[in-house]
């Protein structure tokens, strides 16, 4: 099942990639092959790649069904999670530089502990402050890598 | 004896005290990254890289070999304690070194890695440091059509060669040279790709892809474990950290013979450590004269797959610096390291700075020499490290990932690409496609394009380029051979099958 999705995947990338490979300008001047031939190239690269995997699919027709049988589906509570935990990524990164690196990284590391690691309060606290209050002033001060100050005055 | 003379004043180089410290450093961080599960080497390398930026180069370069080999010796020690290997590479330690432990004898386990780590990792460096001029010799020959064919066989073989399909390798590998073709085009300087975003008109940086894979991905995978509550258990250090002189005499083969086989494989593009160690462990199997013990307990399982992973990762230094082609994923990285220090590794390398390559080559016999003390005396304090609660680790991991991506210029983009590739690599791991390949083919991918126009524009428009000389005719052959044979040798198998009856 998954490798069908692949197939289709591969295919509408090509399309879309010789279309986007299609629109780049090109002047050819001293250079024969200008910037599209090796785009080209790899499109046609990536149609033997989507060949070669309906051959293996192909060749692995029998073995698959009774593997699709005999594996369990998907899980969708660990999709939920797992998406749960990317839209939370997501909303930290959004207000990243408007909150500053210490109080939105706080904030989202709380949040995901508070979740994966259940009923520790205090500890759960004391390392995601501590960690970003450490590891800002190590960059900020230390190793010269600038990270948002955002809201907070220092 | 110009080998002596280059090794002598590598020395030099790598016993500054300000070099002996990094490659303390690095040593020790791949200790512990080796150790701690949802962040590996190459992710590790590729958030040192804007930490580093403004240090010396040669020292920046010693401290990420560290951590490249020096998370080997740590991966064994989570494979023994906890039955996951902290490093693919150390998956057959798991099998043995786990029902080692479970009979008591997680020390013996322990110290067979390290010091087997340690014999098969300087072994490693000895044959480093012996084939790396007479190779760099052979690739002062290499015109771009050579180069072109040479990272076209790297790249077929680590897309056949990783994961268990060569089709979904190939398609990891193209995609990687597809986001190498974003931004501008060098030589023409169009725009490609770019989507109207001015920011991706200068590409989409290896470092935010890799710490999205290798970081963030293996983040969700762990949590998804967290959440399923599939949390292994831990067997407490027992016995002492020795051997009795039984398990010394079982060992010393299986590590002198894993040594080599890791060094061979190391070179070979492709292979890499996990398929080093399972040919180490399937040749001692083979060789003993007791395999039933194997997979129960066998001390030679530990000590031959761990010396072959460690011997490996000199090997794959190989490739990298003599003809500035990597094999794999983690020294792709460190090929991008360089390129972000404006060195180009290569046979010319060693020509120009001498230094540089004989300190960092020479840092690894000093470096291993570091592990030994760290793995023996010293493991019990990175095996407090295992007590650090995943639920608070793997978002630590996350933040540190932020750190690094943000660090690279400040960019916002890059915040949302490490999350971006973070997802992509766990739907990748999801459905089998191998990521190594797409590292591998990102950071070659500009290159390759350069000297494939290069070699077009020497013949003038004539593709026969490609098969011009021995070289390039080998290379290609190989390349085809490494896409085909998978799907011909089961037909080959059968044949034999269907034949041997009659």
């Amino acid at each position: 099942m998954a490798d069908r999705v692949i197939f289709v995947c591969i295919v509408v990338l090509a399309a879309v990639y010789f279309y986007a490979t299609a629109q780049i300008p090109s002047l050819e001047i001293g250079d024969p092959l200008g910037p599209k031939a090796f785009p080209r190239l790899l499109g046609i690269a990536l149609l033997i790649t989507g060949g070669m995997l309906l051959m293996e699919m192909w060749r692995a027709r029998g073995k698959k069904r009774q593997e699709d049988a005999s594996a369990p589906a998907v899980d969708r509570r660990v999709v939920m999670v797992i998406s749960g935990v990317v839209v939370w990524t997501a909303l930290y990164l959004s207000v990243f530089e408007l909150l500053g690196y210490v109080i939105a990284t706080s904030i989202y590391l709380l949040g995901l502990m508070a979740y994966f690691h259940p009923g520790r309060w205090v500890t759960n606290i004391l390392s995601a402050v501590l960690f970003c209050v450490g590891s800002y002033v190590m960059f900020n001060y230390v190793l010269g890598v600038n990270l948002t100050k955002g809201i907070l005055p220092f | 004896m110009d080998t002596l003379t280059h090794v002598i004043n590598g020395f030099a180089v790598c016993l500054q005290p300000i070099n002996l410290w990094y490659t303390f450093v690095g040593v020790f961080l791949g200790t512990i990254i080796g150790v701690l599960p949802g962040i590996g080497p190459s992710a590790t390398i590729a958030l040192l890289i804007p930490v580093t930026f403004g240090m010396n180069p040669t020292s920046a370069l010693i401290m990420m070999a560290g951590v490249y080999y020096g998370s080997k010796y740590g991966g064994s020690t989570t494979a023994i304690l906890i039955r996951t290997p902290g490093e693919a590479a150390s998956v057959m330690t798991s099998i043995d070194g786990y029902e080692m432990a479970r009979k008591g004898r997680a020390g013996a386990a322990l110290a067979v890695s390290a010091i087997g780590s340690f014999i098969a990792g300087t072994i490693g460096v000895i044959a480093l440091t012996l084939f790396a001029l007479p190779l760099t010799s052979m690739a002062l020959k290499f015109g771009p059509a050579e180069y072109f064919t040479l990272m076209l066989f790297a790249m077929t073989a680590v897309a056949s060669l990783t994961g268990k399909s060569p089709a979904k390798g190939m398609l990891s590998t193209i995609l990687g040279l597809m986001i190498a073709t974003i931004g501008i085009d060098l030589q023409s300087g169009q725009p490609r790709y770019t989507m109207g975003v001015a920011e991706f008109q200068d590409g989409v940086g290896f470092i935010v892809v890799v710490v999205g894979l290798f970081a963030v991905g293996e983040v969700f995978r762990g949590m998804e474990g967290l959440f399923k509550g599939t949390a292994p258990e831990m067997v407490k250090i027992s016995g002492k950290l020795w051997l009795t002189k039984e398990e010394w005499k079982r060992s010393i083969g299986p590590i002198w013979r894993g040594g080599f086989i890791g060094f061979i494989i190391g070179v070979l593009p492709g292979a890499g450590g996990t398929i080093a160690s399972i040919l180490s462990y399937t040749t001692e199997k083979r060789l003993s004269k007791h395999p039933e013990e194997f997979g129960k307990g066998a001390i030679e399982g530990v000590a031959g797959p761990e010396s072959a992973n460690n011997s490996d990762t000199a090997g794959a230094l190989v490739p990298l610096l003599t003809l500035g082609v990597p094999g794999g994923g983690a020294t792709a990285v460190m090929l991008g390291a360089f390129i972000m220090y404006g060195i180009q590794p290569g046979p010319l390398l060693f020509q120009n700075r001498p230094d540089l390559v004989w300190g960092l080559v020479d840092s690894m016999y000093i470096g291993n020499i570091m592990l030994l003390i760290l793995n023996l005396p010293l493991i019990g304090l990175f095996v407090r490290l295992l007590y650090i609660p995943a639920g608070i680790l793997y978002p630590l991991i996350v933040a540190i990932a932020v750190i690094g991506a943000y660090g690279i210029n400040g960019s916002m983009l890059d915040l949302y690409l490490i999350l971006f590739f973070g997802v992509v690599g766990y739907i990748f791991e999801k459905v089998d496609i191998p990521v190594a390949p797409l590292v591998l083919s990102l950071v070659l991918g500009g290159i390759m394009e350069q000297s494939f126009r290069q070699a077009m524009t020497i013949s003038g428009g004539n593709p026969k380029i490609f098969l011009g000389s021995t070289i390039t005719v080998t290379l290609v052959v190989l390349s085809v051979i490494s896409i085909a044979l998978p799907f011909v040798l089961p037909r080959l198998k059968a044949l034999k099958q269907s034949e041997d009856p009659a």
